[in-house]
This record gives C-alpha cells, sequence and structure tokens, in this order.
C-alpha cells in the first residue's frame, strides 16, 4: 500500500468518522452504560451509587410481577408476530396479482405503517369504544354480538392489544414481501404450467421457496421490534390496573426507572430482554441453520 | 378452466375488499370523526350525512397547545434530520467509495443495534443527558434521534450510493476534479432522489416517536406532537372530535411520505433500513 493508497484510506476513514461517533456515542455506549448500571443500586434521579453485583438479577429472578411482565410479553410479541406474518404473506400474494384498483388496494394497505402509533392507538381506541364505537355498532347490526363487548376492558384487552399491533405492522411484512415477489421468474410459473403443475402446487414449490430467505429476516426482524415494543403495550392502557394486564418487559424496565426510581433495577430488566433476544436469535440461527446456508 | 379462473377473480376482489375495509375504514372513519360535530358521533346509529364542521379543528387550535407541540415536532424532526442526513451522506460515500481496513465491521455494527431495545438506550442517555444538563431540552433530544435514525438511514443511502455507477465519477476524476468536489457535483446530484426519500423516512420515523420524547422531555411546553396528543387525550372529557382533527394534522408527514416513497417502497427499496 503507498502513500497516497494510505491517505485516501485515512480520508474514507475520516468521512465515516461523525458515523462512528454518533452510533458508539450515543448507541454502544449508552448500552454499555445500562449494562454498568444493572450492577448498580442507581438511583433514577439523585447521583452516586454503589456497586451490588448480581443483587438486581437475583431480585428479579425472585420478583414474581418480571416474570408476570416476562409471560405477558411473549404472549403479545408472538401472537402478534405469527398473525402480522400470516396476514403479510396473504396479502402480497394478493396485491401481487394483477387486477384492476391493485395500486389503491397497495396504498391502502402500506399506510397503517406510516401512522404514528399515538394516532393508531387513539384511533382504535375510538373505534373499539364499548358504547359509541363503530365496531361495536357494526357487529351488533350484523347480527354478530348481540351486546356491546368491552374490548379494551379486562377480558379482552391483550387480544385487542395484538389486534392492533397486527393492524399497524402487518404491512411491513407486505412491502418486504412484494420486493422479492417480483424478482421471482415468471417463465418458472409458466414452465410448471406447461408441465401441469396446479396453482396451489405452483404456490407451494416456486412461490414459497423463493420467499424463504426474506420470510426468515423479516421473522427475525419483527421479533426484535416485537419483544422490544414500547408505545403499543403503553398507551393501550395508560397506568391503573388494566396496564399490568399487557405490561412487557419493557413498560416494566420503564415503570421500575420512573415510578419507583430504581434505574439500577431497570437497567437490569433491558439488559434481562437484551440477552432473551440474543438466545432466541442464536435459537432460531440454529433451527434455521440450513435456510442460513441457502 | 372457466369456472377456476371465476373463482380465483373472485378470491382477488374479496381479498382485496378485506384489505380495504381492515385499513381503508378505520382512515376514513379518523377524518370522518374530525370532521363532525359531537352530537352527530354520538347518535345511535352515527349520522354520517350533513353537518360537516370545522369546529374541531378551531377548539384544538385555540383550546389546547397543540400549536406548541406542532411547532416542537416541526424543529426537533427537521434539525435531527438535517444533521442525520449529512452525517449519513459523508458516512454512506465513505462505505461505498472507499477501501480501508474494519470498513465492512462498522456497516454490520449499525444493523446490529436493531438488537438493543430502545428502552435499553434511551435510560441511560437520559441519566447522561441529566448530567450535562441537556435532558429536558431541544438540543438534547435532537442527539438522540440522530443517533436511533443514523443506522437506517446510512444503510438506505448506502444501497443508494451503491446502485450509481462509479464510471461517472471517475470520468470526473479524470476532468481534474478531486473528492471533494465529486461529492458535491456528481454524487450528490445524482442521489439526490434518494436523499430526499431517506429524509422523508427519518423525518416520518422522529416525528412519530413517542418513546423518546416522553422519557427525555419533561417541560409540557417543550413536548412534541405524539405525547402532546396523548396529553390532550388524558386531560380532558374524552372528545374524540378534538381528538382525531388532531390525528390528522399528525398524519400529514405520514402521507407525504408516502405519496413521495411508495414507488421505492414497492421496488424493494430498503429491505433491511426498516424501523419499528
Amino acid at each position: 500500500m503507498g502513500p497516497a493508497h494510505a491517505r485516501l484510506a485515512l480520508q474514507g476513514f475520516l468521512l465515516a468518522v461523525p458515523t462512528l461517533v454518533v452510533i458508539f456515542g450515543f448507541i454502544f455506549f449508552p448500552v454499555g452504560y445500562s449494562v454498568w448500571l444493572s450492577f448498580t443500586n442507581k438511583h433514577a434521579i439523585s447521583p452516586g451509587y454503589d456497586f451490588v453485583g448480581l443483587a438486581n438479577y437475583i431480585g428479579l429472578a425472585q420478583e414474581p410481577e418480571f416474570w408476570w411482565s416476562f409471560w405477558r410479553g411473549t404472549v403479545f410479541s408472538v401472537g402478534s408476530i405469527v398473525l402480522q406474518v400470516l396476514l403479510g404473506v396473504g396479502a402480497a400474494l394478493l396485491l401481487n396479482e394483477s387486477f384492476t384498483g391493485r395500486g389503491f388496494i397497495r396504498g391502502i394497505t402500506l399506510f397503517p405503517y406510516m401512522l404514528p402509533t399515538i394516532v393508531t392507538i387513539l384511533l382504535w381506541k375510538w373505534l373499539l369504544s364499548a358504547t359509541y364505537g363503530p365496531v361495536n355498532y357494526v357487529l351488533q347490526a350484523l347480527g354478530i354480538i348481540h351486546t356491546p363487548v368491552i374490548w379494551l376492558g379486562a377480558d379482552w384487552l391483550m387480544a385487542s392489544t395484538i389486534f392492533v399491533a397486527v393492524w399497524q405492522f402487518f404491512p411491513f411484512v407486505v412491502i418486504s414481501l412484494l420486493a422479492r415477489l417480483q424478482t421471482i421468474d415468471l417463465q418458472l410459473y409458466e414452465a410448471a404450467a406447461i408441465d401441469g403443475a396446479s396453482a396451489w402446487r405452483r404456490f407451494l414449490y416456486i412461490t414459497l421457496p423463493e420467499l424463504r430467505y426474506v420470510l426468515y429476516v423479516v421473522i427475525l426482524l419483527r421479533t426484535f421490534f416485537m419483544f422490544t415494543k414500547f408505545d403499543v403495550p403503553w398507551l393501550m392502557a395508560t397506568g391503573g390496573g388494566l396496564q399490568r394486564l399487557i405490561e412487557n418487559l419493557p413498560v416494566f424496565a420503564f415503570r421500575k426507572t420512573f415510578a419507583t426510581f430504581q434505574a439500577g433495577e431497570g437497567a437490569a430488566i433491558s439488559v434481562s430482554l437484551f440477552m432473551l433476544l440474543v438466545v432466541l436469535t442464536l435459537l432460531y440461527f440454529w433451527v434455521f441453520r440450513r435456510e442460513v446456508e441457502a | 378452466m372457466n369456472l377456476r379462473r371465476l373463482s380465483l377473480t373472485g378470491a382477488l376482489y374479496l381479498g382485496s375488499l378485506t384489505l380495504l375495509v381492515l385499513c381503508g375504514v378505520p382512515l376514513a372513519w379518523m377524518l370522518f370523526t374530525s370532521l363532525k360535530p359531537s352530537s352527530d358521533l354520538f347518535a345511535y346509529p352515527p349520522r354520517l350525512l350533513g353537518n360537516y364542521t370545522l369546529a374541531n379543528f378551531r377548539n384544538l387550535i385555540t383550546e389546547t397547545y397543540f400549536v406548541t407541540y406542532l411547532k416542537n415536532s416541526v424543529v426537533v424532526a427537521g434539525v435531527t434530520v438535517i444533521l442525520d442526513i449529512v452525517v449519513a451522506t459523508l458516512g454512506a460515500y465513505s462505505l461505498t467509495r472507499y477501501r480501508y481496513p474494519g470498513k465492512e465491521f462498522l456497516a454490520n455494527m449499525t444493523l446490529f443495534t436493531y438488537m438493543f431495545a430502545p428502552i435499553m438506550i434511551i435510560i441511560p442517555v437520559y441519566i447522561l443527558l441529566k448530567e450535562v444538563n441537556l435532558a429536558n431540552s431541544h438540543l438534547g433530544i435532537v442527539l438522540a434521534y440522530t443517533s436511533i435514525s443514523l443506522p437506517f438511514t446510512l444503510w438506505l443511502l448506502r444501497a443508494f450510493f451503491q446502485s450509481f455507477p462509479i464510471e461517472l465519477e471517475q470520468a470526473a476524476f479524470i476532468d481534474g476534479a478531486n473528492r471533494f468536489q465529486s461529492l458535491v457535483y456528481v454524487v450528490i446530484p445524482q442521489a439526490l432522489p434518494g436523499i430526499i426519500a431517506t429524509s422523508v423516512f427519518a423525518f416520518v420515523v422522529v416525528w412519530n416517536d413517542y418513546l423518546f420524547a416522553r422519557i427525555l422531555l419533561t417541560d409540557p411546553l417543550l413536548q412534541t406532537m405524539p405525547v402532546g396528543l396523548q396529553n390532550i387525550y388524558e386531560s380532558t372529557v374524552v372528545d374524540w372530535g378534538l381528538l382525531m382533527s388532531g390525528a390528522v394534522i399528525v398524519t400529514i408527514p405520514a402521507v407525504i411520505f408516502f405519496l413521495v416513497v411508495q414507488r421505492f417502497l414497492i421496488q424493494g427499496w430498503g429491505m433491511g433500513a426498516v424501523k419499528g
């Protein structure tokens, strides 16, 4: 490597310095600090703290509230991931066909993903409202239910929250899959049709294998995003007893830090969540190790 | 065969209708609510015809802090996007046009950040910003937003720069341009549609955020739209007309974003550069 090359490499590196400063200074450093705080008894507001070792983690493992939030979060995440992937795959296959009005339907379908979460939540609280909400009205008019359902009450809150999350995030799956579907070589289908393969078999043996890798990535990303989701479960039931019914680990970490000011314990919750995701990811890689190679 | 074709068409339209009802009707209902007096909304069945009014929007502006929230949101999202795009453009140019050790590592690092829960980043950021007296300030939240939006703006711009032929730049070098001139006069003009789309994307992500604003900004008068709207929801007897008129206004950037980038989105632009 001559001096001219070295100078060029240095120039390139210097251009990346602002990026490095932001990513390390504002993401990796805080994350590291979070790990450090999880071993301390830091108070959220007042300065000064002591190193307490694993005390926060041991405390959490013995705290029923922690496990409660862990399970509630798991129900919310798994439920919403499965449904958004199923709905997303269905919608993407549909929107990949050509028919009149496709562009319009595509636009409408992708739109919920762009909405601010606060708008999504307020809109659905209004739509699902027990007494004047249009959902109950329509369901009653159609004779599906006879008395208004309290969608945001204790019995239905988790289901409603999952529904709202699916509504907001299934377009993500649609966008990702549509992009991939458009790159499938149409000649594959023509050849299969000539050989007498039915539509179902063409889907099973051409479309699905082609979608495998993108689905693999999409499910992984959705897992990260849904397990770490704060705003949806937080806003669906702000405060109060109902909040506990849909409280996941991020909300629990928030409450520990800002309601009881135990920032050390709050940090330990976030770190536990991170470790959970690492374990899930490794497990996922291992179970689907053949897809990774493909 | 004809019967099969017919049933396939039927399935297509049934599916489309389902999507239209599922996604379109709630959005129409939001707009409808914002334009109706509350007496019409609480009629059972709801009255669809007549009596349209802008009273909800007027109340929103005169009786709440909506305008303050709106102004804060525009400032915070605007400044973040400028900072973000400058840093990401330099970074993406570096990642696509230079060779140096650790380059791939840097590119992969940015994707790795998706694994961190936002709550895991924001609590320590809050504590650290408090130490330097930047908690509860627009400067503090702009820095925090830049950091969370940078990984995917960088990723998007990198894809744009990669798709753009390097020969044009080499021609500029032969004509005696230096790297800086080439970046400013050749690369950026070529990548401008991508830079604009990326900016709007980053704007919408920051504009839509609830969590960071909720934690970093404690003074209600500094607050941005999403938390502001939640404050309006919590502080009054629930007035759906008022809230939906706010929701409609907050949704406008998303609509603009949509018109700008829908084409790119469908083409698969941005796989791997995603948020939420």
